[in-house]
């Protein structure tokens, strides 16, 4: 039964990207990806619910495993490509020629959407690394081609070094897991690199061995998650790209690669010296923190600003899970949720922004309060929770991961991390400041659908922020997070 | 089994895309690689139908249909005069064999074929040093290629192989990503009037 739901879950995506492709009239197509989309949400919301309520019994078949991180994370991608798809017609509203015929536009735009959110949905389900990586480099050419979309210079840079950067980072990966597959002694077998085989297998590998391959595979994840010092496609693409595409990218992409790391960390750990892979988590951290917060400071253009945002919050991630605690996991839990929703709502408020603020891709926001109100409290509400003002989700998750990193022993990183996310949130209060009340920029603001639709966005992000919150504060101790820590499944 | 001598003359084609100054002379190299390796999986695999199979469909997949397609791509881009390189060929050869000696030496022996093991892992840097030191648009596809082919050696050394999913899902990926390079290409070239990468700089902070 699981099973077929997962698939039909997985299929929906497809069914619509292509129904979209045919439709005959720009309505009906995005009438069709409406449709696909409620219907998709809908479907995997419910596995999500069924991986998380069942923590302790978690579903298991040849090629799939629901269980509660997975759950966590199927809920997050199935929220954003949700509320992606949603924004995605205003946004294509009044498209010109851009990396494809105007004529042609919407449909190849709502195929490669929805093919990127059907690969995005399988990642967190699939119960083996060879797969996952599959699903994860097929990611890889349909979000290139939607982050050239608007087909200009700058944004077909901003596509290629994507599609290089991550294509031979995710190469790396693939040697690291050939070798981890030669070591498992396979002899062929896929079940080799499902997720509890690896840990199954993990104490008796050579630990050299082991290591090479763990780092490996941690490091050509890194690229596509975007932790630095690998992560130089990231401000490009995520600044580059269609708002919606940019929220799914953010909220749903890099988390759930960050996922498969963590799955990674998890399983192969035990082979490794105790520490070592937690030592790599920290670095990918730390140093993701350190390159962002510079950035945080600097007068960037509004989707400039949330790419470094990105970098600095995929840094929160990659400690959280290194620090490997309870009161962590339940920070980066909290963490996924509470990002996703505070960043895709930065997104979408772009769109309103690029309509009536001529150079807002080029130059940073200011004196918004003034010139149009629904964007203003959209910023202001996802710039005030990614810079973890209270009651932001991101107050309470930071902290349990700062929390958990003093439980682990990691004094220094955690002092060091906590004076980078201090520099950062000054950084964002400053730009919230600037962007709300700072002197008004030439704009040519109208009301209309696009304010109408922001409105309904930020109150749809405010309030599950606030859901996300509580839930943050009675995750400590509960059964998904001690589940998440012995490993998966 | 991948010999010795075959895995220096992949590493040797997989040298030559670092140097050569035409696009077709390039693809016509990894092309020659994919096809060498297209052999030895088939050959390895006779007897069995699936691995055979597999073998067959990555042959066709990067030896013909890829290599054809990028073919096609430089057909229709022409460039006004060559691309000026950087670096020189030489420096670009020195600069490329260090990366690649280096990843051999710091990636401990787990394959039981050692030859296929160095072999793999100077095609993966190679292939990295392609898009390192390249300007062209297409030569940054080919290194997909050659690090995708020094990939399928180490599939080839590792005991039972991968299995055929695995295979076939990343020959599908292989070809997703090189056939959107190969649209990048034509479009950056439209856009630019040559494919030269390095005039795409206009996003710095």
């Amino acid at each position: 039964m699981i099973e077929a739901v997962i698939i039909a879950v997985l299929a929906l995506p497809l069914a619509t990207a292509f129904g979209a492709l045919l439709a005959r009239t720009p309505r009906s197509a995005d009438a069709i990806n409406v449709a696909g989309a409620l219907a998709t949400a809908t479907g995997a919301l419910g596995l999500a619910v069924a991986g998380i309520a069942r923590a302790d019994e978690p579903a298991h078949g040849g090629w799939y495993v629901l269980d509660a991180g997975g759950g966590v994370f199927l809920a997050v991608i199935a929220v954003i490509g949700l509320l992606s798809a949603l924004a995605s017609p205003l946004q294509l509203a009044g498209q010109g020629r851009g990396l494809v015929p105007a004529a042609r536009a919407r449909g190849l735009y709502y195929l490669a959407f929805h093919a990127f959110w059907a690969t995005l949905l399988a990642v967190p389900l699939v119960d083996n690394l060879a797969l996952a990586w599959v699903l994860i480099e097929a990611t890889t050419g349909g979000s290139a081609l939607l982050v050239a979309f608007s087909g200009k210079r700058s944004a077909l840079e901003a596509g290629w070094k994507y599609l290089v950067l991550t294509t031979f980072g995710l190469a790396v990966a693939l040697l690291g897991i050939i070798l981890l597959y030669t070591l498992a002694g396979s002899g062929g077998d896929l079940a080799a690199l499902d997720w509890r085989s690896i840990a199954a297998a993990a104490p008796q590998l050579p630990e050299t061995g082991a290591l090479a391959a763990f780092v490996l595979i941690i490091a050509g994840l890194a690229t596509k998650v975007g932790w630095a010092p690998v992560h130089n496609w990231l401000p490009d693409a995520h600044s580059e790209a269609p708002p919606a595409v940019s929220a799914l990218l953010s909220a749903a992409l890099l988390p759930s690669v960050a996922f498969v790391a963590w799955r990674v960390l998890v399983t192969l750990g035990p082979a490794l010296d105790p520490g070592a892979g937690s030592a790599v988590f920290l670095g990918f951290g730390l140093l993701s923190l350190a390159l962002a917060v510079p950035f945080l400071w600097r007068a960037l253009p509004w989707k400039r600003l949330l790419a470094y945002s990105s970098l600095e919050h995929m840094g929160v991630l990659a400690l959280g899970i290194g620090f490997a605690t309870p009161l962590a996991t339940a920070g980066v839990v909290a963490h996924v949720a509470g990002h996703a929703l505070a960043k895709s709502l930065g997104f979408y408020a772009a769109t309103p922004l690029l309509r009536h603020v001529p150079d807002a891709n080029r130059q940073p926001i200011r004196g918004l309060a003034a010139a149009g109100p629904a964007s203003a409290t959209a910023v202001g509400v996802s710039l005030g929770a990614l810079a973890a003002l209270p009651p932001s989700p991101l107050f309470v998750s930071e902290l349990l991961i700062l929390l958990g990193g003093l439980s682990a022993g990691e004094t220094a990183v955690t002092i060091i991390a906590a004076a980078l996310l201090a520099l950062g949130f000054l950084g964002l209060a400053h730009a919230l400041i600037e962007g709300l009340v700072g002197e008004p920029r030439p704009h040519r603001w109208r009301p209309g659908r696009s304010a109408r639709q922001i409105t309904r966005l930020t109150v749809v992000c405010t309030a599950g922020m606030l859901v996300v919150t509580v839930l943050a504060c009675l995750l400590p101790g509960s059964e998904p997070v001690e589940l998440l820590m012995r490993g998966v499944g | 089994m991948i010999g010795e001598p075959v895995a220096v003359a992949l590493a040797a084609a997989g040298l030559g895309v670092v140097v050569v100054r035409r696009r077709s002379v390039a693809i016509a190299l990894v092309a020659a690689q994919s096809l060498a390796l297209g052999v030895i999986a088939i050959g390895d695999g006779l007897g069995e139908s699936a691995a055979t199979s597999t073998a067959g469909i990555a042959l066709i997949a990067k030896a013909v249909a890829l290599p054809a397609l990028l073919l096609w791509v430089v057909r229709h881009t022409r460039e006004p005069r060559l691309i000026v390189e950087e670096r020189h060929a030489l420096t670009r050869a020195v600069v490329a064999a260090a990366i690649m000696l280096t990843l051999i030496a710091l990636v401990p022996e787990v394959l039981p074929d050692r030859a296929a093991q160095r072999c793999a892992v100077a095609l993966l840097a190679l292939g990295i040093a392609i898009a390192v030191l390249r300007r062209a648009a297409i030569f940054q596809a080919l290194g997909f290629l050659v690090a995708e082919n020094g990939l399928y050696v180490a599939a080839l050394a590792a005991p039972g192989g991968l299995p055929a999913v695995i295979e076939l899902g990343l020959v599908f990926d292989l070809v997703v990503v090189v056939v959107v390079a190969a649209a990048f290409s034509a479009k950056i070239h439209e856009h630019l009037g040559t494919g030269d990468t390095s005039r795409l700089e206009e996003l710095r902070d």
